[in-house]
């Protein structure tokens, strides 16, 4: 068992290897297989000097269905590590039981700070340097993204090994909500940003005749200047939220068509 | 035709990078490349940044597959470049996607069929085959977004070209308004995930008027916002620590 010890080698090589963790994502197991595939060196030094029986056993049970976030995937496959290391045979469920217990908690972290808050900001970033034609913006983007993307995947492989089963009852799962509550403070006056900038709506109405030509956005623009775009952003949210999300192309298509009509009639 | 095959071939990569190593797969990242190879960079750069905020908020969540973000982006950047405007780009990229998505999903169903082959795998006990697995559905990946790609930039170029010639004003200024109008879906998409609480509309509020009173940038309103997101985080837990102060007093007063 001595020689047995993963070596920070192995977790590198698990790094490279969960680079096409997704690839094999599907609606039946989802990354079970694509888990197995970026796990196999833990097992390699493991399992390398054990009867068939047991490797085909070990490759089975990383097999079963598994589901969480790209980058919360790193450090459960560091955590298994340390897992399958420390028990014996007779206790492997505990693996298993592990993998499943943290896949739903870490998926909801690696969505709401990487994919909802820290990409939206890059992106944020990029675009408005984008739009005034800067070729930097997407550079940037790429680089404040992929900073976090990549060394997110790494430093959570070895984080996840070296804190073991204690990473799911220490306090290290505090600081990870309380750094999501952080992520969601910034991430939402962005967003507050964005909408000003982003969000144009004009109106063309007017009113009057002659001299006294009064322009409706004039009378918007003296309350508040956006006012329109944090109207329309604050009523496209409610729709978003009574039909869950789940028809935003729907209503980017609807959008189209009504401000054709409105286009059309002279309201905008 | 070479332009039409490049465009194909990059999103392609793309595809590929977006089930694997995930450093590209947004508007913004993919959009000025499609602009390099069509030889209009500002216009790529442009459509990138304006399909970027309309799909913000939009992301595989779950089992739940989304618009394809890639080929719309692709295939809606270079007709819209080939036939000149960002309305035409964003007018295309949406249906696009949402077709593609389709192709996206009888992928992934499709790709269930790995399943009992990993299973025969793991019979063996090799833990070097398991790996080759990945290569059989990256070709896949490939082609599902390099082909349909290429067939619309190859044939639909022309097609493009005559509809939008033929289109008249107020649809062109429509979907002109239309435009700039869409961010808000990808937008309320974003807070939909972010508003966990009512009290946070504040914070929403507060990057706004920084917008727009003061002009502020984005990064400026990011670098405001840290210290306040310290603050919030340093008086819920102080909140926290009285509120467990306080039932310990409660006992002492009994």
């Amino acid at each position: 068992m001595e020689n047995n010890k993963i070596t920070k080698k192995d977790l590198n090589r698990v790094f490279w290897r969960m680079q096409l963790l997704n690839v094999t994502n599907n609606y039946e197991s989802m990354q079970a297989i694509g888990f197995l595939s970026s796990f196999v060196p833990i097992l390699e030094r493991l399992y390398g000097d054990k009867p068939k029986e047991q490797k085909v056993e070990a490759m089975k049970r990383h097999l079963k269905f598994f589901n969480s976030h790209v980058n919360s995937d790193a450090l459960i496959l560091g955590v298994a590590a340390a897992v399958e290391e420390s028990t014996t045979e007779k206790e492997k469920e505990t693996v298993v039981s592990v993998k499943t217990g943290l896949m739903g908690p870490l998926a909801g972290i690696g969505d709401s700070v990487l994919k909802f808050t820290w990409l939206p900001i890059c992106g944020s970033i990029g675009a408005s340097l984008a739009l005034s034609g800067n070729f930097l913006g997407p550079i940037l983007m790429f680089l404040l993204y992929n900073i976090v993307n990549v060394s997110s995947k790494y430093y959570g492989i070895h984080m996840g090994y070296e804190k073991g089963i204690s990473l799911i009852n220490g306090s290290e799962t505090n600081i990870l909500q309380r750094l999501t509550n952080m992520a969601n403070i910034v991430g939402l006056m962005v967003v507050g940003g964005l909408i000003a900038s982003s969000v144009k709506m004009k109106v063309a109405l007017e009113f009057g005749a002659g001299e006294n030509v009064i322009l409706l956005q004039d009378l918007f623009d003296k309350v508040m200047p956006g006012l329109l775009s944090l109207l329309v952003t604050v009523a496209v949210y409610f729709i978003l939220k009574k039909t869950n999300g789940k028809h935003a192309p729907l209503l980017i298509l609807g959008t189209m068509i009504v401000c054709i009509l409105l286009v059309t009639i002279g309201v905008l | 035709m070479i332009t039409a095959l490049l465009v194909a071939i990059w999103a392609g990569i793309c595809a590929i990078d977006d089930i694997g190593t995930q450093m590209l797969r947004r508007p913004l990242l993919i959009a000025p490349i499609v602009g390099l190879i069509m030889g209009d960079l500002e216009a790529g750069l442009y459509i990138g940044a304006t399909l970027e905020v309309m799909w913000m908020g939009v992301g595989n969540v779950g089992a739940y597959s989304a618009p394809d973000i890639i080929s719309g982006t692709c295939i809606g950047t270079a007709l819209g470049i080939a036939s000149g405007g960002t309305e035409v780009a964003v007018a295309l990229a949406v249906p696009t996607s949402l077709l593609a998505q389709q192709l996206l999903i009888l992928y992934r169903s499709g790709i269930v069929a790995l399943n009992p082959i990993a299973e025969r795998m793991a019979e063996t006990g090799d833990f070097k085959k398991i790996f080759r697995i990945n290569f059989i559905p990256m070709a896949i990946a490939f082609l599902i977004r390099a082909v349909p790609t290429f067939i619309a930039i190859y044939f639909g170029a022309t097609v493009i070209d005559t509809i939008v010639a033929a289109l008249p004003a107020n649809i062109m200024g429509g979907l002109n308004v239309a435009g700039k109008i869409i961010p808000a879906v990808g937008i309320g998409l974003l807070m939909l995930m972010m508003i966990k609480k009512a009290d946070l509309w504040v914070f929403l509020i507060a990057g706004f008027a920084l917008a727009v009173y003061l002009n502020l940038s984005v990064l400026a309103i990011t670098l405001i916002s840290l210290p306040l997101a310290f603050l919030y985080d340093l008086a819920s837990q102080s909140k926290a620590v009285s509120n467990s102060m306080d039932d310990e007093e409660g006992e002492l007063d009994l």
